[in-house]
C-alpha cells in the first residue's frame, strides 16, 4: 500500500512538473509562437492618450530619475500622476518639485488612506486620469522612451483592452538568488505570460501594465484589500472577457532590480503567494467562461504551493526509492518527477545564455555554476515563502511587508531606500 | 477551406443554380473537407506501397529464413516479461538493454491471434509486421522531410521493402529492427516541419529508446544531432538541442538507474552487473576479424548479406559516403557511415543482424542521390540546348533500364526463395513432437536451443526443467538445480546451433555423447535429433 501511494504521488508530481515545464517553454515552442511574442513595430501614429500612474512611497532618491525618463518618451500625449502619501513629506516635496517643471503634464495626487498600500494609492488617482489608457509604473522603474509608442500601436493593431509590457530584473550578477530571480522573470515575461494571454486567463504584472481607462473604471479599479492587486485585476478583467495582449521586446522592457537580501526576497515572495491565495479565495475566477480557463486559473493560483510541495516531496520520494525496500519499478517511478526538474534546469542554462545575448550581458562560468548549484536552495526559499504565505493567511496577517530597493539596476547605483508599494 | 467552398462549376451559371442546392453543396463541402484532407495523399501512397511490400514480406514469413537462436532468446525473454518473471526467465545479466523485447512483449497478442499453433518463433515473427510497416512509412516520411519528391520517397520505400536482404532480416525477431524504427522516428521528429520544441525533445527521447532497444545504435546518435541542427532556426536552436539532449539523457538514464536500484550497476563478486556486462561486450567478445580478410567471420558475414542482395548494400554504401557531401542527405548518410564504421573496423565483434540498422539509410541515400543527379541533368533548357537535353534524357532512360536489368534477376531469385523455402520444417516437426510428448513426461528435464524453448514450455514441460543448452555450463544458478549434473537431464534436442561448438561446453558435450537418438527430423547438417540421455552411462 505505501508503495502504491508512493507511485501515485510520483506520477502526480511528474505530471505537475511536466505541465509547468510545457507552459514555461511556451514562447520557444515553434518559430511562430516566438514571433507572436514580439511587439509589432510602431506605425508612427500616436492616437491614444496615456495617464501614467507612479505610486511613490519613500522614494526620494529614484523618483526624479524615473519621472524624467518617462518624460523623454517619444510618445508625447501623456500625463504623469505621482501618488504620494500624506505622511511622506519627503517624497511629496520631491514630487512637487518635479511637477513644477511641467505642470500641464505632471500632477501630484495625495493619498490619505490608512493604512497605505499600492492598490489604494492607485485607486486614489484613478478618478483624476484624463487619458484614454492608464499605465502603471513603479518609482524605481527604468522605462524605455519608445515603450509608449509601441503600446499605442499594440492597442490599435490588436483592439486590446489591456497591454502588458515586459518587465525584466537585470542585476543577475548581484547574488546567487538574484540570478535565479532574474531568470524567473525572463521565463515569465518572455514566455509563460503569453500563454496565459492566449488562453484568456492572465495574472497581470504590477507595472508596465496598460488598461483602457473606461475598462478599468468599469471593473471598479484595483482591490485595495488584496496583496496581489495586479494578479487580481488580471483575473477580474479575464472574467469579463477583456482582451489582454502581452508584448515583449528585450530592447524596450522595463528594467527593475531584485530584492537585495534573501530575507526581502522571501518577504516579497510571501506577499505574492499570499496575494495569490487571496485571489483564489475571492473566487472571481469561478466566473471565467470556459472550463479550461477555470482549470488554468486554479492551476496557476495554486501553482506556488504545489511547487513548494514538490521541492520537498521529490527529494523525500527519491530517498525512499533509493534507501527503503520498495519494488524496483516503484523506485524507478519515484525518479520520474526528476526528469522534468532536470530538463527545466537544462532549459534554464540555455535561457541564461539567451538572456545574456538579448540584454548584451556577459554571462560567465560563475553564473552558470550559481544557476546549477543554486537551483535547489532557491526552490527551498520559494517553498519557505509558500509555507509562510499559508501561515500568514491562516493567522489573518495581511499587512504589506516592505521590499528594499538599492538601485542596482540603475547605471549610477543609489542609496538603499524603502518602498512600500513594491514591485 | 475557402478555395474548396468556391463555386466549382463553370458550366452552371450562378444565376441558374438553385440556392438550396448551392447551400447543400456548401454543406457537403464543409463536411467532406476534413475527410479529403485525411487520409492525405502521402498516407494513401504509403498504405499502398506497404501493401505491395506485404505481398512478398508476409507469405511464408515463418518458413524462411531459418529460425535463429537469437530470435528464440528474445521471444522467450518477452514471454518472461509478460509472465511477470522480470526481464528474463534466467538471471538478466545486462547483455542487451531490455526495451527491445519489452516492445516485443507488448506486441505478443498479435502472433497469438494470427498463428496460435505454429512454431513459437515462426508465429512470433508476425509481431514484426507492424514494426516493419512503421519502418517503411518512416523511411518515406524521412525522405519527404529531407526535401525529396514523392516519387523519390516512394522509391526509397520500395528499394528498402523489396530488397530480399530486408525481407530476410526484417522478418526475424531482432532487436535491431525495433532500434532502427526508433532511430528513423528520431530523425523524422528532428526534421519536423513545424520545428516544434517538443518534437525535438521527443526526437531525443526516441533516440534514447533506439539505444535502449539495441545498444549499437549509440554510434548513430550524432546523426540525430545533425538533423536537429538542420531542422532548427537560430534563436531557437539552443533550446531545441538542449531539449533533445534532455530527452535522450533523461530517458536513457533509466537503464543504469534500474541497475543501480537493483544493486547491479557496479561489478561485484556474487552478482551480475551492468558495467561488468559492458566490459564483457567490449573486451571479451571474440573479434570477427577484418571484413577485408577472406575467410574471417566478418568477411563471411558480409558475404552472406551480399548473397541475399548485393544491389542495396553496394549502391547504398557508395551513396552514403557521397551523401556526406550533400547537405540534405548528411543526417541519414552520417547515421549509416557511423554504423558502417563498426563493420569495417578491424578486430571488433560484428553481430549477424547488424546490417538491419543500415538498410533504410542505404535506400534513402541511394534514391536521394538519383533525384539530385536527375535534376542536375534535366536542368537544361530543352529549347536552347535541345541536344544536351535529349542526351540527358537518354542517359537517364538508359541507366534506369540498366538498373532494372541488374536488379530484377537478383531480386526475383531472392524474393522467390523468401516466399517458398521451408527452412524451419525440422523445428516445426520437433515442436509437434514436444506437444505430443509433454503429457507423457511433464517433469522431464529437456536441454535444447533457444528457438525451441518457448515451444517446450507451451507444450507443458515445467519451465524450470526446460534448459537453454549453454546455461548447462555457463549459469551457476542452473547447474545448482541439477543434483547429478548432466545425469539429471532426460532429453537433449540436438540442433545445428548446439552442435556448432561442442568442445567449449563440457556438460553439453557429455549429454550429446551419452545419449541415443529417439527420433530424427530432417537430414544432413540441418537435422534435429531428439535424444534420450543415458543417465547411468560411464
Amino acid at each position: 500500500m505505501p508503495a502504491v501511494m508512493l507511485a501515485a504521488m510520483s506520477v502526480l508530481l511528474f505530471a505537475f512538473a511536466a505541465m509547468t515545464l510545457w507552459w514555461t517553454m511556451h514562447a520557444w515552442r515553434t518559430p511562430e509562437t516566438l514571433a507572436a511574442t514580439r511587439f509589432a513595430a510602431p506605425d508612427g501614429t500616436h492616437d491614444l492618450t496615456f495617464s501614467l500612474l507612479v505610486p511613490a512611497r519613500h522614494e526620494e532618491e529614484v523618483l526624479e530619475h524615473t519621472v524624467a525618463r518617462l518624460m523623454t518618451a517619444t510618445h508625447t500625449d501623456l500625463e504623469i500622476l505621482i501618488i504620494v502619501g500624506h505622511d511622506d513629506p519627503g517624497t511629496a516635496a520631491v514630487a512637487e518639485k518635479i511637477a513644477a517643471t511641467d505642470p500641464a503634464r505632471i500632477r501630484v495626487i495625495t493619498d490619505t488612506n490608512v493604512p497605505k498600500n499600492k492598490p489604494k494609492a492607485l485607486n486614489t488617482a484613478l478618478p483624476h486620469c484624463r487619458g484614454a489608457v492608464v499605465g502603471v509604473f513603479d518609482a524605481e522603474d527604468q522605462v524605455h522612451p519608445d515603450l509608449l509608442a509601441h503600446v499605442d500601436s499594440a492597442f490599435r493593431a490588436t483592439g486590446a483592452d489591456v497591454v502588458q509590457g515586459g518587465v525584466q530584473l537585470i542585476n543577475f550578477h548581484s547574488s546567487w538568488f538574484s540570478l535565479h530571480n532574474c531568470l524567473e522573470y525572463f521565463f515569465w515575461f518572455r514566455s509563460r505570460l503569453h500563454l496565459h494571454a492566449r488562453k484568456g486567463f492572465i495574472p497581470l504584472g504590477g507595472n508596465t501594465v496598460f488598461v483602457r481607462t473606461e475598462v478599468l473604471r468599469a471593473a471598479g479599479g484595483w482591490d485595495g484589500t488584496c496583496l496581489a492587486e495586479d494578479c487580481d485585476l488580471g483575473v477580474r478583467l479575464s472574467c469579463v472577457g477583456a482582451k489582454v495582449v502581452v508584448a515583449y521586446e528585450s530592447a524596450i522592457v522595463t528594467k527593475e532590480e531584485t530584492p537585495d537580501t534573501l530575507m526581502s526576497l522571501l518577504k516579497q515572495r510571501t506577499r505574492w503567494n499570499q496575494g495569490f491565495l487571496q485571489v483564489l479565495r475571492k473566487r472571481d475566477w469561478k466566473r471565467l467562461p470556459t472550463m479550461r480557463q477555470r482549470m488554468l486559473a486554479r492551476y496557476t493560483l495554486t501553482g506556488p504551493f504545489v511547487q513548494a510541495f514538490s521541492a520537498v516531496a521529490i527529494p523525500i520520494g527519491l530517498y525512499i526509492g533509493l534507501v527503503m525496500d520498495v519494488p524496483v519499478n516503484v523506485a524507478l517511478l519515484t525518479f520520474t518527477p526528476v526528469v522534468p526538474m532536470i530538463a527545466t534546469l537544462m532549459f534554464q542554462i540555455v535561457g541564461l545564455r539567451d538572456f545574456g545575448q538579448q540584454y548584451g550581458l556577459r554571462i560567465r562560468a560563475l553564473h552558470y555554476a550559481r544557476l546549477v548549484l543554486g537551483a535547489f536552495p532557491y526552490a527551498l526559499v520559494l517553498s519557505l515563502a509558500a509555507v509562510r504565505a499559508v501561515w500568514r493567511e491562516w493567522t489573518g496577517k495581511n499587512n504589506w511587508e516592505l521590499t528594499k530597493h538599492v538601485g542596482a539596476h540603475l547605471p549610477q547605483g543609489g542609496e538603499p531606500v524603502l518602498e512600500g508599494a513594491a514591485a | 477551406m475557402t478555395t474548396l467552398a468556391e463555386p466549382p462549376a463553370v458550366e452552371v451559371p450562378p444565376e441558374d443554380r438553385p440556392p438550396l442546392r448551392d447551400r447543400a453543396r456548401r454543406v457537403a463541402v464543409l463536411v467532406t473537407a476534413p475527410l479529403r484532407r485525411w487520409p492525405s495523399r502521402d498516407a494513401v501512397i504509403v498504405a499502398a506501397l506497404v501493401a505491395v511490400v506485404g505481398c512478398v514480406y508476409l507469405p511464408n514469413i515463418g518458413g524462411f529464413p531459418g529460425a535463429s537462436d537469437d530470435e528464440g532468446t528474445y521471444l522467450a525473454q518477452a514471454w518472461a516479461v509478460r509472465e511477470g518473471l522480470g526481464l528474463a526467465h534466467y538471471t538478466y545479466w545486462y547483455d542487451h538493454p531490455p526495451v527491445g523485447w519489452l516492445q516485443l512483449a507488448a506486441l505478443a497478442w498479435l502472433p497469438a491471434a494470427v498463428a496460435p499453433d505454429a512454431l513459437a518463433v515462426a508465429a512470433g515473427r508476425y509481431a514484426m509486421v507492424p514494426v516493419v510497416a512503421i519502418i517503411l512509412a518512416l523511411t518515406y516520411v524521412l525522405t519527404r522531410r529531407l526535401g525529396f519528391a514523392r516519387p523519390t520517397a516512394a522509391a526509397a520505400l520500395l528499394l528498402l521493402g523489396l530488397s530480399p536482404l530486408t525481407v530476410t532480416l526484417y522478418r526475424q525477431l531482432f532487436l535491431d529492427t525495433f532500434a532502427v524504427a526508433w532511430l528513423l522516428a528520431a530523425l523524422v521528429l528532428a526534421l519536423s516541419p513545424r520545428k516544434h520544441l517538443w518534437h525535438h525533445v521527443a526526437a531525443g527521447a526516441a533516440a534514447a529508446v533506439a539505444v535502449l532497444s539495441k545498444e549499437t545504435m549509440l554510434v548513430a546518435v550524432p546523426a540525430v544531432a545533425v538533423a536537429l541542427w538542420q531542422g532548427t532556426l537560430r534563436g531557437l536552436r539552443g533550446y531545441s538541442l538542449v531539449g533533445a539532449t534532455a530527452g535522450l539523457a533523461l530517458v536513457g538514464v533509466f537503464f543504469p538507474l534500474y541497475a543501480l536500484l537493483k544493486g547491479e550497476l557496479f561489478p561485484g563478486p556474487d552478482h551480475v552487473s551492468l558495467i561488468g556486462a559492458w566490459q564483457f561486450q567490449l573486451q571479451n567478445r571474440t573479434g570477427s576479424g577484418s571484413v577485408f580478410e577472406a575467410g574471417s567471420s566478418a568477411n563471411k558475414l558480409v558475404q552472406s548479406w551480399l548473397f541475399y542482395d548485393w544491389v542495396l548494400p553496394v549502391a547504398g554504401a557508395i551513396a552514403v559516403v557521397a551523401g556526406l557531401f550533400v547537405r540534405r542527405l548528411r543526417a541519414p548518410a552520417l547515421a549509416a557511415v557511423l554504423l558502417a564504421v563498426m563493420v569495417v573496423r578491424p578486430g571488433g565483434y560484428l553481430p549477424a543482424m547488424y546490417v538491419i540498422g543500415l538498410l533504410p539509410f542505404f535506400a534513402i541515400a541511394t534514391v536521394g542521390l538519383v533525384e539530385i543527379a536527375a535534376r542536375r541533368l534535366l536542368a537544361v533548357d530543352p529549347l536552347r540546348h535541345g541536344r544536351r537535353y535529349r542526351a540527358s534524357v537518354a542517359l537517364l532512360v538508359a541507366s534506369t533500364v540498366a538498373a532494372v536489368v541488374l536488379v530484377v534477376p537478383v531480386w526475383t531469385t531472392g524474393l522467390g526463395r523468401a516466399v517458398t523455402r521451408a527452412d524451419n520444417s525440422g523445428y516445426e516437426a520437433t515442436a509437434v513432437w514436444l506437444r505430443a510428448h509433454a503429457p507423457v513426461e511433464p517433469h522431464a528435464r529437456v536441454v535444447l536451443d533457444d528457438v525451441l524453448w518457448l515451444d517446450a514450455v507451451n507444450a507443458g514441460f515445467e519451465r524450470e526443467r526446460v534448459i537453454w543448452f549453454y546455461k548447462l555450463d555457463l549459469d551457476t544458478a542452473v547447474t545448482a538445480t541439477l543434483p547429478r549434473g548432466w545425469r539429471s537431464v532426460d532429453y537433449v534436442i540436438s540442433s545445428p546451433a548446439m552442435r556448432a561448438d561442442p568442445n567449449i561446453l563440457p556438460n553439453v558435450a557429455a549429454v550429446l555423447t551419452h545419449s541415443h537418438v529417439v527420433v530424427t527430423f530432417g537430414t544432413g547438417d540441418d537435422r534435429i535429433e531428439i535424444r534420450r540421455v543415458d543417465q547411468e552411462a560411464q
